[in-house]
């Protein structure tokens, strides 16, 4: 119970930070760190609930980002909306043009396993970007620009930061949703043994490819937003390899499969990138600053660091607990059952 | 398109592919015996052409004799990666995460290469670069010969490595049961260490000839790899054989393509014919049916 | 009488072996029904193709008289089919709770998948209901992967009920379980059958099936060769050549089985129960105080010859505590290995057996403790070093080289030997001993039969020419017959000179075999003695021998 009351009000005073910050710290470079932290945020969540919840490492949801962007971009431009709080209104459409090419890549890629399935992500995502860069109406190689957004300069990044803080709430209950319900918790036995899932009645591929259309969804708004925050998209910008390098790294940081983890994660690594940008302008340093620090969370946290913080609180509580090693105490349960039966 | 532009892009396909063969098959070697995925290979590729180019421009050393220098240190840069980083994955999920181990020491080798050279395009250059034969009608340029020989030749010796010598089938034995492994004496760390190194040291070869074949830059090994990844799952994880077709099959394919309709398709279609050949094989060319894990 | 599920003309076939072949069988409505047979002879691809793991090209599969040939697993389960596994399959990261309420209520909606809770409440009471049942209720918020290798065998068995399945496959449900619990399982599923399940069991533990089933069909490569009641069954003599073999240990547990399954007068060989520990203390497991029951009446066997006692024990461990990392698993062991004899080290699941002969094969060092072979210590040894002084392990199961040939796997065991000379001359007196090397030479050695790959084993072993020799529960898997002709071959090396160390979890035949004891039980040892002394002691006849499996009656189950 006190864990509960502690947790509810952890989440109100986190929830109050964020949405007091740009009111407090007006250096634009400081609130655009924020909004791309929060672009982030969305897209690790999401990701999480496919690849962390089901097990499946997908990467190359950047199609996903990148074809949100392209959506919104082109809709901005063929409808003729003009910049402001009216291209808010085409993240959903965005989002919804996401989830529906998901649908055809996640039953292409789902006929496949493990790996090879990750290898196949990457492919699709590569033939995104060629076709962006080869296609006509996608503006080939110099892309397109979006609709100049006419915010003050001074308050510039506000809405944007405040969109993507709606977009975020909303994916984080998804994703709460998701992992409470029976959907989820088949999701979690897929991830640990889907054969066996198979033989018990899980419908394994309509769950996997709901998981996956849904993981698109918020990923593809969040990149309309986020291409309209920069004002241009390109193929090479849009479909960017290091996108879904990032949102699994974020996720592994904080703990694949958790709710927590992928936003943690995400704002850790982000914010720190984002500072790294800014101070260091070369992009190596950056990248091999970046490639150290995934390597040495892989290796040090391999589960994340809310699991792993939690496996630490475990085996205090354990140690305080003191008795034999746990095969003694079990060995003791099942004889003293054993002999109770007879 | 004539029949003989077909044909010298079949061609021009086998030649190139025997190279990408030999890229592949370090892959593969290194997902056979370990189990784990090197997505760093491209980047290493990269990394030897860079080798190369240092030994030739700055010190004035052939390509072909470079490669003494550039195989034994690419060995050792894969024996250091087995060590440091492979060998700490834990077994649950060690495919899934040597794949994020390996892409962060991509990342990290990339950055150091752009540290060091900047990101201009560079080529390798030698007097064959340029020259090719002509014979029976179509060019045959003597680099893509040089390389393919030397794929040949190195994949030669690594089939008869693994299947004639006391240490391939040390190696295989480690493969297919680790205890019985270890309980004859085979000191299973140090094989899978030189297995690694060798996957490794392949791309010195690699790298020299496709440094020479492509102009490149640190950023080249993503698409390197992705190529290299297509042709690894479509010819079977761990099967040299069908890395060596499949390493063919797709490098064709991108050449017609790229004569037969345009050269800025071709990458698409490559990776096209790999998710097509998925979908209706996901074990891919030579991979055993995956039947229902009992 | 209805069959239940019909099984026809079924044929497998991997690669150029065939795994069933025209293989029949009918499942009785309401009934236990057994399967047994020699290892290799189709058992568990019969399950597979039932359930739906593997495709069939030939043969049909009725229930309820529709076809369901090749139908998916999922289907297969929703059709009212379930079933266990030889190796339990769970989800591991889940708790024992989740693990039950995955399973799904028949077919059910995507939407409502989607929107509804992991379990409602009353989802919840039943499967808590389940695990009293089959008594792990307390553990319900464990997760699955923390559970002993018997409570797992129970939670996969409570799993498959939530469906309410009206036919159970179970799959080795006894196989490596601790014998106080096989007779809770019996327990379990008897009363599952008086509910109106029909069950169908699959068992290498004749004194399990025999008195458990009152049908029984036996498999015989890959064809059902008999089919009938357990008396029939064990009197048939065609069973009888195929399967068993003379005065062994095989007919010996049928004619037990047969004992216990007489109707009158229930004859209880073995000890009985052991009480509970009441509130346990958690220092202790619970220790159980019996009376000596009157022994296990056992044919008269030939028993091990006393050793000799050498001045200096072959090997000699010494308070060895070792463990991987997470835990010592080996706590303060001593034992002594006589030059000359068979040593066999007993004990339940977990208690260290296996890491105990990691420890001296050198793949795993002690944190404290010696070990000496031969009066020089080797504890500090590589694996490789210990080969070269004459130590070799056979380890479990399954350890050849399946994609290498016969041949080359003999030729392996002689890895570290440089002189090829040598190599070739034992490669020689080997084919002598074991004549199937020279005979599947070049065949792989993953297509050989159980039974056929041990002697492999034991053959590519010998090309050490080693002075001891350690086997990990060598008769593990097998059938009785085989059994009987791995302990024949044990018992052979011993007399040509070998001393032998083995563990085994089937303890009377190996404590019978053998001419020193050792007890171990979590990572200590608990006994020491000639073999016969371990094997009548009458606390050991308790916790490990096991005894025939009675027919309880019904009673309420858990706690």
């Amino acid at each position: 119970m006190r864990d509960r009351v502690a947790a509810v009000v952890g989440v109100a005073v986190v929830v109050a930070l964020i949405v007091i910050f740009p009111l407090i710290v007006t250096d634009p470079a400081a609130t655009s760190i924020g909004v791309f932290t929060l672009v982030f945020m969305v897209s690790a969540s999401a990701w999480n609930i496919f690849s962390g919840y089901s097990g499946y490492l997908a990467l190359g949801h950047a199609v996903f980002f990148g074809s949100g962007g392209y959506a919104v971009a082109l809709a901005a431009r063929d409808w003729h909306v003009t910049g402001g709080w009216a291209v808010f209104g085409l993240l959903p459409f965005g989002g919804l043009v996401a989830g529906l090419i998901a649908i055809p890549v996640g039953l292409v890629a789902l006929r496949t396993r493990r790996h090879t399935f990750v290898v196949v992500t990457i492919a699709i995502f590569f033939i995104f970007q060629l076709a962006a860069t080869n296609l006509g109406f996608t503006g080939g190689t110099s892309g397109i620009l979006l609709p100049i957004a006419p915010f003050s300069a001074a308050n510039f990044n506000q809405p944007f930061y405040y969109v993507a803080f709606g977009i975020l709430i909303a994916t984080v209950l998804v994703s709460i949703g998701v992992r409470r319900s029976r959907f989820g918790l088949q999701l979690l036995a897929i991830r640990d043994d889907e054969d066996r899932a198979l033989g018990l009645g899980v419908k394994t591929r309509r769950l996997k490819l709901s998981a996956f259309v849904i993981s698109a969804v918020p990923i593809g708004m969040v990149g309309g937003l986020y291409f309209y925050f920069v004002g241009q998209i390109f193929p090479q910008f849009a479909f960017d390899p290091l996108f879904d390098l990032s949102i699994a790294l974020m996720a592994f940081l904080g703990g694949l499969g958790t709710i927590t983890g992928p936003l943690l994660g995400a704002a850790v690594l982000e914010s720190l990138q984002q500072y790294l940008t800014q101070t260091f302008s070369s992009s190596a340093t950056y990248l091999i600053a970046y490639g150290v620090l995934f390597l040495a969370v892989i290796l040090v946290l391999p589960r994340g660091v809310i699991p792993g913080i939690a496996e630490l609180l475990e085996r205090r509580r354990a140690r305080s607990a003191s008795g034999p090693g746990p095969a003694a105490e079990r060995e003791s349960q099942v004889a003293g059952v054993a002999g109770a039966a007879r | 398109m004539s029949f003989t532009e077909l044909l010298q892009a079949i061609v021009d396909g086998i030649l190139t592919g025997g190279v990408y063969a030999l890229m592949a098959a370090g892959l593969t070697l290194i997902f056979g015996v370990m189990d784990l995925i090197n997505i760093a290979q491209g980047a290493m590729v990269i990394l030897g052409a860079y080798l190369s180019y240092v030994l030739s421009v700055h010190l004035g050393i052939g390509l072909l004799p470079g490669l003494i220098i550039t195989i034994p240190v690419m060995f050792a840069l894969g024996v250091a990666v087995e060590f440091c980083f492979m060998r700490r994955l834990r077994d649950r999920d060690r495919t899934q995460m040597s794949i994020l181990v390996t892409y962060a020491v991509a990342i990290v080798i990339e950055g150091v290469l752009t540290a060091i050279f900047g990101v201009d395009f560079r080529q390798l250059q030698a007097s064959y670069v340029n020259s090719s034969v002509h014979m029976l009608g179509f060019y045959l340029p003597d680099i893509y010969l040089i390389g393919f020989g030397l794929a040949v030749i190195l994949l030669a010796v690594l089939y008869y490595g693994l299947y004639r010598t006391k240490f391939g089938r040390a190696v295989r034995a480690s493969l297919q049961n680790r205890t019985a492994a270890d309980l004859i004496g085979i000191d299973v760390n140090r094989v899978r260490t030189i297995s690694v190194g060798i996957g490794v040291a392949v791309t010195a070869v690699g790298g020299m000839v496709f440094g020479a074949t492509n102009s490149f830059n640190p950023n080249t090994g993503y698409d390197l790899i992705s190529r290299l990844l297509a042709i690894v799952i479509l010819g079977g994880m761990g099967s040299i054989g069908g890395a060596m077709a499949a390493a063919v099959f797709l490098l064709v394919i991108n050449d017609v393509v790229a004569v037969a309709w345009s050269p800025t398709w071709a990458p698409l279609v490559y990776f096209a014919a790999l998710v097509l050949v998925l979908s209706i094989r996901p074990q891919g060319l030579f991979g055993k049916s995956a039947a229902r894990a009992q | 009488m209805t069959h239940l599920l019909e099984i026809q003309g079924v044929c497998k076939h991997y690669g150029g072996v065939a795994a069933l072949s025209q293989c029949d069988l009918q499942v009785h409505e309401g009934q236990i029904n057994g399967l047994i047979g020699p290892n290799g002879s189709g058992k568990t691809t019969l399950f597979n193709v039932i359930t739906g793991y593997e495709r069939i090209q030939q043969g049909a599969v009725h229930y309820r008289g529709s076809e369901i040939t090749n139908a998916p697993p999922d289907r297969v389960f929703n059709l009212g089919i379930g079933r266990t596994f030889q190796l339990t399959r769970l989800f591991m990261r889940l708790t024992v709770l989740e693990n039950l309420l995955v399973a799904t209520q028949r077919d059910e909606g995507w939407l409502r998948t989607v929107l509804r809770r992991a379990g409602s409440a009353s989802e919840k009471r039943r499967a808590m209901d389940l695990l009293e049942f089959v008594g792990i209720a307390r553990l319900a918020h464990e997760p699955a992967g923390n559970l002993s290798y018997g409570q797992r065998k129970l939670l996969e068995l409570a799993s498959l009920l939530v469906a309410d399945p009206a036919v159970l496959l179970l799959d080795e449900p006894a196989g490596g379980v601790n014998p106080t619990l096989i007779g809770h399982l019996a327990d379990r599923i008897v009363e599952l059958n008086r509910a109106g399940k029909t069950i169908v069991v699959v068992e290498h533990n004749m004194e399990f099936v025999m008195s458990l089933c009152s049908r029984v069909t036996v498999l015989s490569q890959g064809t059902a060769l008999v089919s009938g009641t357990p008396a029939e069954v064990r009197s048939n003599p065609a069973v009888l050549d195929a399967y068993l073999g003379g005065e062994d240990d095989a007919s010996t547990q049928l004619e037990l089985a047969a004992e216990a399954a007489r109707p009158h007068g229930q004859v209880t060989p073995g000890p009985g129960p052991a009480p509970p520990a009441a509130p346990a203390p958690p220092a202790t497991p619970a220790r159980p105080a019996t009376r000596a029951r009157p022994a296990t009446r056992t044919p008269p066997t030939p028993m091990a010859p006393e050793p000799v006692d050498g001045p200096t024990p072959l090997l000699r461990v010494r308070g060895v505590t070792a463990g991987y990392g997470g835990g010592d698993i080996l706590k303060d062991v001593s034992l002594d290995v006589p030059r000359g004899s068979i040593t066999c080290v007993v004990g339940p699941n977990g208690a260290g057996k296996s890491t105990l002969l990691a420890t001296i094969s050198g793949l795993l060092r002690p944190r404290v403790g010696t070990i000496e072979f031969d009066g020089a210590p080797i504890s500090a040894l590589a694996p490789k070093q210990i080969l070269g002084r004459g130590l070799a392990q056979i380890p479990q199961a399954h350890s050849l080289f399946g994609e290498m040939t016969v041949r080359e796997n003999v030729e392996m065991g002689a890895f570290t030997v440089d002189d090829d000379a040598l190599v070739a001359q034992r490669l020689r007196a080997v084919e002598e001993l074991y004549p199937i090397v020279r005979e599947r030479a070049g065949e792989k050695a993953g297509s050989l039969s159980g039974g056929q790959q041990r002697l492999v084993e034991f053959a590519r072993c010998l090309m050490l020419d080693p002075e001891l020799i350690m086997l990990d529960e060598p008769s593990m898997g097998l059938d009785p017959q085989t059994r009987a002709m791995v302990f024949d071959m044990v018992q052979e090396m011993n007399q040509r000179g070998k001393t032998i160390l083995l563990v085994e979890q089937n303890a009377r035949a190996g404590l019978r075999l053998s001419s020193h004891g050792v007890v171990l039980e979590n990572g200590s040892v608990r006994l020491t003695g000639s073999g016969r002394e371990v094997l009548e002691h009458p606390e050991i006849g308790a916790l490990y021998l096991g005894g025939a499996v009675t027919r309880p009656p019904a009673r309420a189950a858990g706690d």
